[in-house]
């Protein structure tokens, strides 16, 4: 844990970075012979939401933010491929396994677990490093689903 | 007196490794000390020195308890005024023979020896339980305040504790709804709220598509957890649904709500519904065809915009047109 209190990150993710991937995933996908049919609704909406998730973490920073880095490497991990970060603190974890022997009968621990399963890359940060990435995945999370109404609304046929 | 103190050990010493004072003279030396900056008072906080200490250095001047604690605390402040942990460092550095500071090592090292272990046991003690009554302090010293203790791991706790609210409170202004004063309730808004966005990026995805048999059967999916594939069978699980509403209902009206609960759905007349779709989004079609009733899904969780996105499919429809019931 950090001794001094930094001021809370507050980026604001941008909409035309998170547009400008998006659309270019959906028009990749697009080119693929499989994604017409049909058939296998589940498995196109399972890539498109894929597709917005990286495009997502993408804008939101790359691999600068925890719950980006582990939602790139889940995408990537599917398609087998080799994905390398900077690591920058491996310290993190060390914390993290320290608090959890500490405290897991405490209150908010069982919240936070809760929390954890939700954000991506969650289970790797301490409870106060994971309220403030909850804070911005929300915010990125909302952003999103601003973008995709936009884009829904403007392709539906009238 | 004073250089039969000197001797035991001096030959590592030379009185002039003294960094403040030029020659090493006893009294002069301590002179030095009584004359130079004034006490400080909190760089000592936790690190009271023991009294006893001082019977270490007992044979070193006939003062009273009081100088001689000032004797051993005064360098430190002189030097490091900051740095609490160099009490220890000082401590255990007489058993070892080296000073951080160059205080009369010599005598330090000869006269130590005799009690360090005493010394260190009693000054590992009393930093660690930090101003304890049992210590007679002298003035300089800031007790710890009433109720919180300066134990570092308690300090450790109080620090995340803080930047935990802290985090909390910015998080408040995010989630709607963030009226909430209760911690356990924020918490559930918060990952409410998530949930809720996250099945939102779902629907979108899905609905981009035109694929309303796949927007029922994510709906069922996630009430139910059943996993369709074909459409066919999406129609099957809705109309089974719809038979099963309508054969409650004719029983009682609350077992009939409490399955649709349980699924994730409630009632609410046609009327609002397209009343609802069509303020929203008008260029949509509406979801629900000409029946008079239809359930819709009941909380932010299962997503109320699955209605407001999807393209033209009923989800619920009833064939008896007798009853309208209100949620």
């Amino acid at each position: 844990m950090a001794s001094a209190d930094k001021p809370i990150n507050t980026d604001v993710p941008e909409k035309d970075v998170f547009a400008l991937h998006f659309l270019q995933s959906l028009s990749n996908l697009r080119r693929q012979n499989t994604f017409n049919s049909p058939e296998k609704t589940n498995d196109r909406v399972k890539k498109i939401k894929k597709a917005a998730y990286v495009s997502m973490a993408r804008a939101a920073g790359g691999t600068s933010r925890l719950w980006s880095r582990a939602l790139l490497r889940r995408a990537a991990k599917e398609t087998n491929k080799v994905v390398r970060f900077s690591r920058r603190k491996k310290r993190v974890t060390w914390l993290r396994r320290r608090s959890n022997r500490r405290d897991p009968v405490e209150e908010e621990e069982k919240e936070a677990e809760r929390l954890r399963n939700l954000v991506p890359g969650g289970g790797a940060m301490e409870t106060s490093k994971l309220i403030e990435e909850t804070a911005y995945y929300i915010k990125c999370l909302s952003m999103q689903v601003k973008v995709m109404q936009c884009l829904v609304d403007g392709l539906s046929p009238k | 007196m004073n250089s039969s103190l000197l001797t035991p050990s001096s030959s590592s010493s030379s009185p002039h490794h003294l960094q403040s004072p030029a020659t090493f003279d006893h009294d002069d030396f301590l002179q030095n000390f009584f004359s130079s900056a004034p006490w400080p008072s909190s760089a000592l906080d936790d690190d009271a020195p023991p009294p006893t200490s001082d019977s270490s250095l007992a044979g070193f001047h006939h003062h009273d308890v009081d100088s001689r604690n000032q004797i051993t605390m005064i360098p430190l402040s002189h030097h490091n005024p900051n740095d609490a942990v160099d009490v220890n460092a000082l401590y255990s550095g007489f058993s070892a023979g080296s000073l951080p500071f160059h205080f009369p090592q010599g005598s330090g090292g000869g006269v130590i020896k005799q009690s360090h272990t005493q010394t260190q046991s009693q000054a590992t003690a009393s930093t660690t339980t930090g101003g304890t009554a049992a210590t007679p302090q002298t003035k300089p010293k800031v007790r710890a305040r009433r109720g919180q203790a300066t134990d570092p791991h308690s300090i450790a706790e109080r620090l995340r504790r803080e930047r935990i609210a802290e985090r909390m409170k910015s998080l408040q202004e995010l989630v709607p709804n963030g009226n909430k004063t209760d911690k356990a309730s924020m918490l559930d808004e918060i990952i409410d709220y998530v949930k809720f966005l996250q099945l939102q990026v779902k629907v979108l995805s899905m609905s981009r598509l035109g694929g309303a048999a796949s927007v029922s059967s994510q709906i069922s999916e996630d009430a139910g957890g059943s996993n369709e594939n074909t459409s066919g069978e999406n129609q099957m699980t809705a109309k089974m649904t719809e038979h099963q509403v309508a054969k409650l209902m004719e029983e009682d009206m609350g077992s009939a709500m409490q399955y649709l609960q349980g699924k994730g759905l409630c009632l609410m007349p046609i009327s609002l519904a397209t009343t609802i779709s069509n303020a929203t989004c008008p260029s949509r079609n509406p979801l629900i065809s000409a029946v008079k009733e239809a359930g819709v899904p009941l909380s932010p969780n299962t997503a109320t915009t699955s209605i407001l996105n999807g393209n033209g499919a009923p989800l619920v429809t009833v064939k008896d047109s007798s009853s309208v019931s209100k949620p």
